[in-house]
């Protein structure tokens, strides 16, 4: 492979990763985002805006020495180069839609369409782009899990969204109904942050993240069930302004750990239900409420609840 | 009590398959079989709901039934189930050297594929080694190619090889010893 190919794939972006914006507009050569487009909260670009206003400063005094740098700019000067037709608006950079040109300078505390995006991606869950399987159950990459069976999706804008799995809602099975939190109310990680009913049971779920709750998805209270049939789009329970993002962030499962941890959450359910046998060609079903015919159920939610 | 494992054909099974049933377990586990036929069909563990047999009391049947080997496998044609599973193709009683396994789903007919005996008998060797293990006191291991991994779909079954990892052949291994020297109860 020559020395320019070997640089060309470097830049390769894996499937379900974005670019950062510094490097959409050609400041940088290769960065992905690890913030979900929260530029506000995003370390890497107060960092870069810091770098560049001083070196902005310094080619004042020096200009020879500063010539030589390319980080004089930053991304929304770079992109405002660009020819007007040119200027991918920051949502058709994250795939949100198809193609939107930004009208606005980058401006988007004033952009009507950022607002009216703002508003629409709060109902609507993001799709998952990537789901696997692990054991028989989905998993949503690109999405962190608690050991409580919930999980935590970063999203635009630093709000978090929050659900519960799928080896909780197969373990649930038929959901009759949920007690989501109030509004405002401040969750935290590992506390009760809402409850599920099935029938006379329930069962009392942690949340994953600390944070203020600033929606609920209000379908759930007519159709409950929504939960069964799509745990990580439609039936996410409720979204948080986080407080403690990144230090929680660190306390959750996510990528390869998350495989290996609901691999051994299966091992412990098969043991636990099968009472001293155990079985190859195990799928499980999709209601194992019922398949435990009420069997030491509190056991079962005290261990998969962390309760 | 005989150092050997009865493979006991519930109903009716083809006798090729148990013949290399019983050969791959002498070859992989180094234990004798002897096959028991004419065992009585499984009426008492059908699920008329669910249209499948239970393994669980079909287990508890084999445990009753009179052997003097250490161990006995069950071999049945039929669908089974335990009630949190939509399916099992074998079913083992931890440490209690008993186990069965079904052939309904490891024949290509049951995917829609032409009949093909060798990959039915293949799939139905591994299944038998996995219980054999789990009926020793195996656990599932996390190596795909462990015979001892555990098969969700038929795809996982079919990707493992007919043998223990080093790891669980010498745990088997050392199970086997001392559930041969333990008196018969």
């Amino acid at each position: 492979m020559t020395a320019t190919k070997k640089k060309e794939s470097m830049k390769i972006v894996p499937p379900g990763k974005k670019k950062c914006v510094w490097m959409e507009a050609g400041v940088v050569s290769y960065k992905l985002c690890d913030n979900n487009y929260d530029c506000s909260t995003c370390v890497y670009d107060h960092a870069m805006q810091v770098k560049v206003a001083r070196q902005k400063e310094a080619a004042v005094t020096e200009p020879l020495e500063v010539s030589a740098d390319k980080f004089t700019e930053t991304w929304v000067e770079k992109m405002m180069q660009l020819p007007a037709s040119q200027r991918k608006c920051r949502y058709m950079i994250t795939g949100e839609v198809g193609r939107k040109i930004c009208p606005n300078a980058y401006e988007c505390g004033n952009c009507s369409f950022d607002q009216m995006m703002q508003e629409r991606m709060q109902v609507e869950a993001l799709p998952v782009h990537a789901l696997s399987d692990e054991g028989g159950f989905r998993v949503a990459e690109d999405t962190y899990y608690h050991e409580g069976h919930t999980w935590a999706k970063p999203e635009y804008g630093g709000r978090v969204r929050v659900g519960l799995d799928d080896f909780a809602q197969r373990l649930l099975g038929r959901v009759s109904g949920i007690d989501l939190p109030d509004l405002g109310h401040q969750v935290k990680q590992g506390e009760a942050g809402f409850r599920v009913r099935r029938n006379g049971d329930v069962v009392s779920v942690r949340s994953p993240i600390d944070g203020v709750v600033s929606r609920t998805n209000s379908r759930l209270s007519e159709n409950p069930e929504i939960i069964n049939e799509s745990p990580y789009e439609a039936g996410w329970i409720f979204i948080v302004e986080p407080t403690k993002l990144r230090k929680n962030l660190k306390g959750l499962y996510y990528g390869d750990e998350v495989h290996k941890y609901m691999g051994e959450e299966k091992e412990r359910l098969l043991s636990m239900a099968n009472m001293g046998t155990a079985a190859d060609g195990a799928e499980l079903v999709d209601d194992i409420f019922e398949g435990l015919e009420g069997k030491d159920w509190d056991k079962f939610v005290k261990t998969f609840f962390r309760t | 009590m005989s150092k050997c494992v009865t493979i006991c054909a519930i109903g009716f099974v083809e006798e090729d398959i148990l013949d290399r049933i019983s050969g791959s377990i002498q070859e992989r586990c180094g234990i004798e079989c002897k096959i028991l036929r004419g065992t009585e069909n499984p009426q008492y563990a059908y699920d008329e709901r669910r249209c499948q047999y239970n393994s669980r009391l079909i287990l508890d049947r084999l445990l009753r039934c009179g052997h003097d080997t250490f161990g006995i496998l069950g071999v049945i044609q039929v669908d089974l189930f335990v009630p949190i599973f939509k399916y099992v193709y074998g079913l083992a009683l931890i440490g209690c050297q008993c186990a069965v396994i079904s052939l309904h789903r490891l024949r290509p007919q049951f995917y829609d594929h032409p009949p093909n005996r060798d990959l039915l008998v293949v799939r139905a060797q591994k299944t038998a080694l996995h219980e054999i293990g789990h009926s020793l006191g195996l656990t599932h291991c996390r190596d795909r190619r462990c015979v001892m991994y555990s098969s969700t779909r038929i795809a996982d079954t079919d990707f493992k090889q007919s043998h223990y990892c080093p790891t669980c052949l010498e745990l088997f291994t050392w199970h086997l010893e001392r559930c041969q020297a333990l008196p018969y109860p």
